[in-house]
């Protein structure tokens, strides 16, 4: 986790110039250059993206499920809970040079897919809501709910599109 | 020998950091990025290993191993991305074998380095040697003997040019196996099951006889699945893959991948419980929809699609666990289908949410099956629940 810009355990790839970081599910990676940081196939998992403005500093998360602290669960794998994933975010963004009181957040996800598994995806997104309240970080714009799969880009200027399944995309 | 769940996940998060690590050496290679799509442990019969790999061409660079570890370890490129490879490599074509000995050097020696870390001992490589070979030929030595292994592969993806490849692990007997039944994986119970506390009275260690009785048995649901298909629809169906692998259930999505797939899922109900997912690319979901309904629909995926996507998933899911009840000695049934229509790995994502909760690792059996004729394929994943699958196995083995 100390690298700013590789993601949990270096499971990810480098990402050398102006690449892309693509980040997996239960992950986390944070880019302090001109990477766009993607993660795709958001049903019902949420991708918190935030941005300190002033440095450029981002960083992507994408949790599963929403309570890591409650059970100690998110120590071995932070970026697998909203919760433990949101903590860790925020401290990889400060080591990278980003001040936590200027980080703002966009979140995407969250969506309800299926019946037969409950509400995970409302459940991902309050967790999401209050953690980052408790922060003290705005939720400046939003893409969650709906039965619909997304997939997001976080792009260097701290805008993250969001593409739906049904190929509809908006810039937040 | 009995196999420790938990400790199985342990080396299979090994071979994962492994795999990163050669990821990470060809990306300063090459300068291309890559990454890790997905690590498992296969569970496999040398029968079944030569149908999985039948028509094939590999080429690429094994190495023994000696020390630490002992065994074999093979990288492999599919023989159509070759040219790929050696374009982005410095003297590129004119290279040639002695280009991809290098890579698979180096990429071997990053995979290797996180195990010996592991182990607390070195592992000693035997100069690569180069091969070209056709289907399951790729396999390490004695992949193909005796009744089954646990073969570890990992897949590579190059974000920006077609550039998969796979590592294949067969480590022998010994020190390997200490490690799968945890005599030597201390570290292995919190690092296998972050997600589940421990909870004692579940024992996660489980006869490899007995796994290998439910690899065939998933296979043989397989190919009742693909009979159901035939017999719903009319068509010519074959299971092309059919596998049970043990894998992080956070890799399991990004295995799915992101084109759209409509088709069903299902709870299952019983010992084991868990999910089973039948999801069709998009174009295949209509063409075998409109196989089977009498006139053709006005939208290719709407509403009569839907019940025809949802009958055959219906009877498919039936014959793909029929017979576990009967071999396990337990009881399972299937919830009525779920249509989902979306994201491939978004579909899949809450199932394996809701699976996260108890556990990281999973056993996942996928097959694919494909129609003759209108060219359609079709995934099934099952997903039990570990916990519960190790004690019907267990039981299995006492019976």
């Amino acid at each position: 986790m100390s690298h700013p810009s590789s993601s949990r355990e270096g499971t990810l790839s480098r990402a050398p110039d102006a690449g892309r970081i693509k980040v997996g599910v239960s992950d986390l990676s944070v880019a302090t250059g001109g990477e766009t940081l993607t993660t795709s196939g958001l049903g019902s998992c949420v991708a918190v993206a935030l941005v300190d403005p002033s440095t450029g500093v981002r960083g992507l998360l994408h949790a599963m499920l929403p309570n890591g602290t409650e059970t100690g669960a998110g120590i071995e794998r932070p970026g697998k809970y909203v919760d433990t994933g949101i903590k860790t975010l925020i401290a990889e963004l400060e080591a990278a040079g980003a001040s936590s009181a200027r980080l703002e957040a966009r979140v995407a996800g969250g969506a309800e897919m299926l019946d037969l598994t409950d509400a995970v995806g409302p459940r991902n997104v309050a967790r999401a809501e209050q953690c980052l309240d408790a922060a003290g970080i705005p939720i400046v714009e939003r893409a969650v709910g709906d039965g619909v799969g997304r997939t997001v880009r976080f792009r260097a200027d701290g805008r993250l599109v969001v593409r739906a399944a049904d190929g509809f995309e908006r810039t937040l | 020998m009995r196999v420790d769940v938990r400790a199985l996940g342990a080396c299979n998060r090994l071979a994962e950091r492994g795999a990163a690590q050669a990821a990470g050496a060809l990306t300063d290679l090459t300068g291309t990025d890559l990454s890790v799509e997905v690590t498992g442990a296969s569970v496999a019969s040398g029968e079944d290993l030569a149908e999985a790999f039948a028509g094939r061409e590999s080429i690429g660079v094994s190495v023994g191993l000696r020390g630490g570890l002992e065994g074999e370890a093979v990288l492999a490129f599919d023989a159509d991305n070759v040219d790929a490879l050696l374009s982005l490599l410095p003297g590129g074509a004119s290279m040639g074998r002695s280009a991809v000995s290098e890579v698979g050097n180096i990429a071997l020696g990053g995979f290797l380095d996180g195990w010996a870390n592991y182990l607390g001992k070195a592992i000693d490589m035997t100069p690569p040697r180069y091969f070209e070979a056709d289907g399951a030929a790729v396999l390490p030595d004695g992949a193909l003997a005796g009744d089954g292994v646990f073969l570890f592969e990992s897949r590579l993806d190059a974000t920006t040019t077609d550039l998969d490849f796979s590592i294949y692990m067969l480590p022998d007997s010994g020190q390997f196996r200490d490690l799968v039944v945890g005599k030597t994986a201390p570290a292995a119970a919190p690092g296998a099951d972050g997600g589940a506390g421990n909870d004692g009275a579940d024992s996660t260690a489980v006869p490899y006889e007995s796994l290998s009785t439910f690899a065939s048995l998933a296979k043989r649901g397989s190919a009742n699945a693909a009979d159901n298909i035939a017999m719903m629809t009319g068509l010519d169906t074959t299971v092309d893959v059919s596998r049970l692998r043990f894998v992080p259930l956070a890799d399991v999505p990004a295995e799915v991948g992101v084109e759209p797939h409509a088709g069903t899922v299902f709870e299952l109900q019983g010992e084991p419980s868990g999910y089973l997912a039948i999801l069709f690319e998009e174009e295949s979901a209509a063409k075998i929809a409109a196989s089977m309904l009498p006139t053709e629909p006005d939208e290719p995926l709407g509403g009569m699609a839907e019940n025809a996507l949802c009958e055959l998933g219906n009877v498919m899911t039936s014959g793909f666990i029929d017979g576990w009840a009967n071999v396990l000695g337990t009881s399972i049934t299937h919830s009525p289908p779920e249509f989902v229509h979306d994201i491939g790995s978004a579909a899949i994502s809450p199932l394996i949410a809701k699976l996260s909760r108890r556990q990281d690792y999973g056993f996942v059996i996928d097959a694919a099956i494909q129609t003759e004729g209108i060219q359609t394929r079709c995934d099934v994943y099952a997903l039990p629940d570990e916990r519960e699958l190790a004690r019907a196995l267990d039981r299995l083995s006492e019976s």
